[in-house]
């Protein structure tokens, strides 16, 4: 069986010199067949590469956009948002959000002049779906600078419809912003690795603060460097410059510490870290395994695995630089005890490229390329092209098929956190802002829906399962030490009953009935989503209930 | 020019034309004048935008020993010191926060009175207290805002009176007839319920019955077998304290006829009928446990007002009312302002009274001279009944208070916090500038990285 070169090979990389010796992606390319076309194709790529790149950023700002709000913040975008309103003095916010949490303020700051005045949820979305594009081009960038423009476009194309980064993009969550400025680290290292400058080694440090103060959790890939590093010594790399590009990484994050002790804070994020460190798991060991690989696509995974194996020839630096950056991230978090939907969507980006890679250079079977070859031109590549092509399309439709379906949910009645917004809770909010006395206070079960009464409700509002021990809950919230008593002191006025809180725990969706029900608790609201019955019957289902409480 | 038509047949014809233009009309809008058909005959329309008036009446306070240290108003004068003994300046009490000081219940008769008043000198206020065999410093310890926070936050945003005065210089049962029917009930020397009840005497929910206006009397742990009739001396600090506090209780007529005596419901009854709109026009509202009184909790009494203010506010008839509640006699506690003697049974002390309305002018202070009679005056006024008696007559109102010009201010639920926490904003200053230089080094670096080529060996 023979195989069809791919453009990977034709990147010379000669693993036994001391370092690394390359030719420039742009020369590399100049060497390929398409150099030979006439200058009427070549006129004509130079135009097809932009447009194809405007054509998936278009793709990817629609899939981001589209319905973007018909659902409502949840709980981590209305903190996200709070803090950003609060830090531009939006008088909605400020009594209800502090401006410093838990994680450093570069992403809020930047979405802070958005949140001004007035209750602003698309614009915060909208911002990040930006973020999501600049993303998917980012990935071009590396996706080019590692194997060439067709790899890159075409990473760039599962990027834009993978349902994991739209999903993420669509929210305002850190972890958006994060994953672009780690793509940006990721991109520093390769000119770094590729053009040996100690100005992009001092880069790579800087983006990676930068990384930082967007989510402080992202110094995860500072291992995936070390890694990498440790992992190819043919990469140079004294001391002295590893000292300056580390120095670079601390003096960048330094700002989340040095603004917040001007602007008049410094205990917030240590209490935050302590709480992390000690608190309990919050899913299985299997949960990643669970929702991260059909996020990213069963088949871009395969495709990324499949693509190691079939081009293992063929392998370099790139590929250990890559898979160093999936695995620094994926054993962490799988190590932590905290786990969270997005936290590895850091992997996207270089599994995309992997996935890009081994589809642009998967071998081709002879008896297909055989079926498809015209019979007058018998050495024509065009047939092993239109089967990679195919095998692209089909992986992107793949892709695009649950987006689609993702973005187009707008009565999505699942609960997981960063995976979406909270069907019912901004209109819920809105309720409670249009109808309840100024002052009222709210006991909702957790601490996820008073975020978003707070939000959109701007009532003040308390978890009932938050823990009074301060080991065992989140130092941003505060705890209700005897609810019984508030409500007997009718310090409490309403009680909200939400149905993804009461999956989560039973304990205290059972405790906060028997609280209603003492304190006469009258129903005033309920929030439905569309559902079915044993039949099949589509019934309104009750997701949220707002009680009217007295003692 | 004249008329030539005759006066009679002109106003036939208006009379006809008027019957044209009404059957047009119901031709064009049938659906209309089936609403305009008469369902049920309505009360007299209110002379004011206040269709609910509502009226608590808590127990044993006066304005001083509640509002006396708080700035604005006619609190306890500089420099006050109560005589041990009348006529004698020294020893003397001076005005004490009671703070954690359990309180006793204070001896409030009208020979009190008589002590404490002591002919508009008003210098036996310790004495008064002493004679009945208590510790009379009490009677000049204050509470102030750390004890009744919410009272305060109340008289912040709505209106205080500062000249409101019990009716009667005795204790409860004159006072509480004095509140429904502007007269002492219990006209001779002993102040008690007449065994027979209190017989004919006019109360105002007669007025609204035959007005057609609709009322209640809510009744905080209501116990609908105690009655004139049943109670016994023994109750009167306990339950039997029901009768007197509702002096409709001891009224054959109200007792007897079920269609009134249905009126009297428990308090419960006010928390569905102001959560489904359905308040009456009138209601009367008399306390249990929650009342105040002396030696009780006054931060319980705070919750039950916080919770009938709670659910008025988030009532459906909170834009057209109005909450009235007031304290029914001074309970032995200093006051320093001489209650003007209007008849031989009153007034007595100063107390308490606040008023909420989304149309009560905020954080207004009210001095006009007023009573429990004035409340009933103000009943009389809104819906245009006679008066029941001289005083009621005679009384002040409080439309003072009210800004009938603006309109109905949304509620807002008042909390606990006399200082609620501020909320400091931190410098933004800083954060912007830190990031937006960081940033900039950052995208600075980046982009003459891209321009360099030279390579570092």
């Amino acid at each position: 069986m023979s195989v069809t070169r791919s453009p990977v090979e034709e990147v010379e990389h000669d693993r036994r010199v001391a370092t690394v010796v390359l030719h420039a992606v742009g020369s590399s390319s100049e060497a390929t067949p398409d150099s030979r076309n006439t200058g009427r194709e070549r006129g004509w790529r130079r135009w097809a590469v932009p447009a194809a790149l405007v054509g998936i950023a278009a793709l990817a700002l629609f899939l981001r956009v589209w319905q973007l709000d018909a659902l409502g913040f949840n709980s981590d975008e209305a903190v996200y948002a709070g803090q950003a309103a609060s830090l531009a003095g939006n008088p909605n916010y400020t009594p209800f959000f502090p401006v410093f949490r838990a994680h450093p303020m570069l992403f809020q700051t930047l979405l802070s002049p958005f949140f001004r005045t007035g209750e602003v949820d698309v614009a915060g979305r909208v911002v990040v779906a930006t973020l999501g594009v600049a993303t998917v081009l980012a990935v071009h960038l590396l996706g080019a600078r590692l194997y060439g423009r067709r790899v890159g476009l075409v990473a760039a194309l599962f990027v834009a419809v993978m349902p994991y980064h739209v999903i993420v993009t669509r929210q305002v969550l850190l972890d958006g912003p994060m994953v672009l400025f780690a793509t940006l680290t990721l991109y520093c290292l390769v000119r770094f690795v590729q053009g040996q400058q100690v100005l992009w080694y001092v880069a790579t440090g800087a983006m990676l603060g930068v990384t930082m103060l967007t989510k402080e959790t992202s110094v995860v890939m500072a291992g995936g460097v070390y890694a990498f590093l440790a992992l190819t010594p043919m990469v140079r790399r004294p001391v002295r410059l590893s000292v300056l590009a580390v120095a670079a990484m601390l003096a960048v994050f330094l700002t989340h510490p040095v603004s917040q002790a001007l602007a008049g804070r410094s205990q917030t994020g240590k209490s935050y870290l302590v709480w992390q460190l000690f608190r309990r798991p919050n899913h299985s060991m299997g949960f990643y395994a669970e929702t991260v690989p059909a996020a990213m696509g069963l088949l871009v995974v395969a495709a990324a695995v499949g693509g190691l194996w079939w081009l293992r020839r063929h392998r370099s630096w790139r590929e250990t630089l890559l898979l160093s950056w999936i695995a620094a991230p994926v054993v962490f978090f799988q190590l932590w005890p905290v786990k969270g939907f997005q936290y590895l969507l850091p992997a996207a980006a270089p599994v995309a490229v992997l996935a890009a890679r081994a589809l642009t250079g998967m071998p081709v079977p002879e008896r297909i390329r055989r079926l498809l070859r015209r019979a007058d031109r018998p050495r024509d590549a065009g047939a092993t092209r239109a089967v990679r092509a195919a095998l692209v399309a089909v992986v992107a439709l793949s892709l695009l098929v649950p987006s689609w379906n993702a973005v187009n949910r707008a009565d999505n009645a699942t609960f997981l956190a960063g995976s979406g917004g909270v069907p019912g809770g901004r209109e819920a909010g809105r309720w409670l802002a249009a109808n309840t006395p100024k002052g009222s206070v709210v006991l909702t079960l957790g601490p996820s829906m008073a975020n978003i009464i707070q939000y959109y409700g701007h009532r003040r509002s308390y978890g009932l399962s938050v823990s009074p021990n301060p080991l065992r809950r989140n130092p941003a919230y505060e705890p209700l030490p005897n609810p019984d008593r508030w409500l007997r002191n009718n310090e409490l006025q309403y009680v909200v009953w939400d149905s993804f809180s009461a999956g989560r725990s039973a304990f205290f969706a059972e405790r906060l009935m028997v609280l209603t029900r003492r304190y006469h608790g009258r129903v005033v609201h309920t929030e439905y989503v569309d559902g079915t019955d044993r039949t099949g019957a589509r019934v309104p289902v009750p997701v949220i209930i707002i009680y009217e409480v007295r003692p | 020019m004249t008329d030539p038509t005759p006066p009679r047949r002109r106003a036939g014809r208006l009379v006809a034309r008027a019957l044209l233009i009404a059957g047009l009309l119901a031709l064009a809008d049938p659906a209309a004048v089936a609403h305009a058909a008469p369902r049920a005959v309505p009360g007299p329309s209110p002379t004011t935008p206040i269709d609910h008036f509502v009226f608590l009446m808590q127990e044993n306070h006066t304005f001083d020993n509640y509002f006396g240290t708080r700035p604005g108003v006619d609190g306890i004068p500089a420099g006050t010191c109560m005589p041990v003994r009348r006529g004698q300046a020294e020893p003397c009490v001076r005005p004490f926060h009671l703070g954690e000081l359990g309180s006793l219940d204070l001896d409030h008769s009208a020979e009190a009175f008589r002590v404490q008043y002591h002919d508009g000198r008003m210098d036996g206020f310790v004495e008064g207290v002493s004679t009945q065999g208590k510790n009379g410093k009490l009677a000049m310890a204050y509470y102030d805002d750390r004890d009744l926070p919410y009272y305060w936050n109340i008289a912040d945003e709505y209106v205080l009176f500062d000249r409101f005065f019990s009716s009667a210089n005795s204790g409860s049962i004159r006072n509480h007839m004095y509140r429904v029917t502007g007269s002492p009930g219990a006209t001779g020397p002993a102040e008690s319920i007449p065994p027979g009840g209190w017989g004919d005497i006019p109360t105002i929910f007669d007025r609204l019955e035959a007005a057609g206006i609709s009322w209640k009397f809510y009744v905080e742990n209501y116990d609908p077998t105690i009655t004139y009739r049943s109670r016994t001396s023994e109750e009167d600090v306990d339950r039997g304290a029901q009768v007197i506090w509702v002096p409709l209780l001891a009224y054959a007529r109200y007792v007897d006829d079920p269609r009134l005596f249905g009126k009297i419901v428990d308090l419960d009854q006010y928390y569905e009928d102001a959560a489904k709109g359905q308040l009456p026009a009138v209601s009367f509202i008399a306390p249990a446990g929650d009342s105040e009184h002396p030696p009780g909790s006054v931060r319980a009494g705070q919750t039950l007002v916080r919770t009938l203010l709670t659910q008025l506010m988030r009532s459906p008839n909170w834009n057209s009312s109005a909450f009235l509640w007031s304290y029914d006699d001074w309970g032995g506690w200093y006051d320093h302002v001489p209650p003007p003697q209007v008849d031989r049974y009153g007034y007595g002390f100063r107390v308490p009274a606040l008023l909420v309305s989304p149309y009560a002018r905020r954080g207004y202070v009210d001095s006009t001279t007023l009573d429990f009679t004035s409340a009933l005056k103000f009943i009389e006024v809104n819906w245009r009944l006679k008066p029941l008696a001289e005083r009621d007559g005679k009384a002040s109102t409080f439309l003072d208070a009210f800004d009938f010009d603006r309109p109905p201010r949304p509620a807002v639920f008042l909390g606990t916090e006399r200082k609620p926490a501020v909320v400091t904003r931190p410098d933004p200053v800083p954060v912007y500038a830190s990031y937006a230089i960081t940033g900039s080094l950052v995208v600075a670096l980046v982009g003459v990285a891209a321009r360099r080529r030279r390579q570092w060996t």
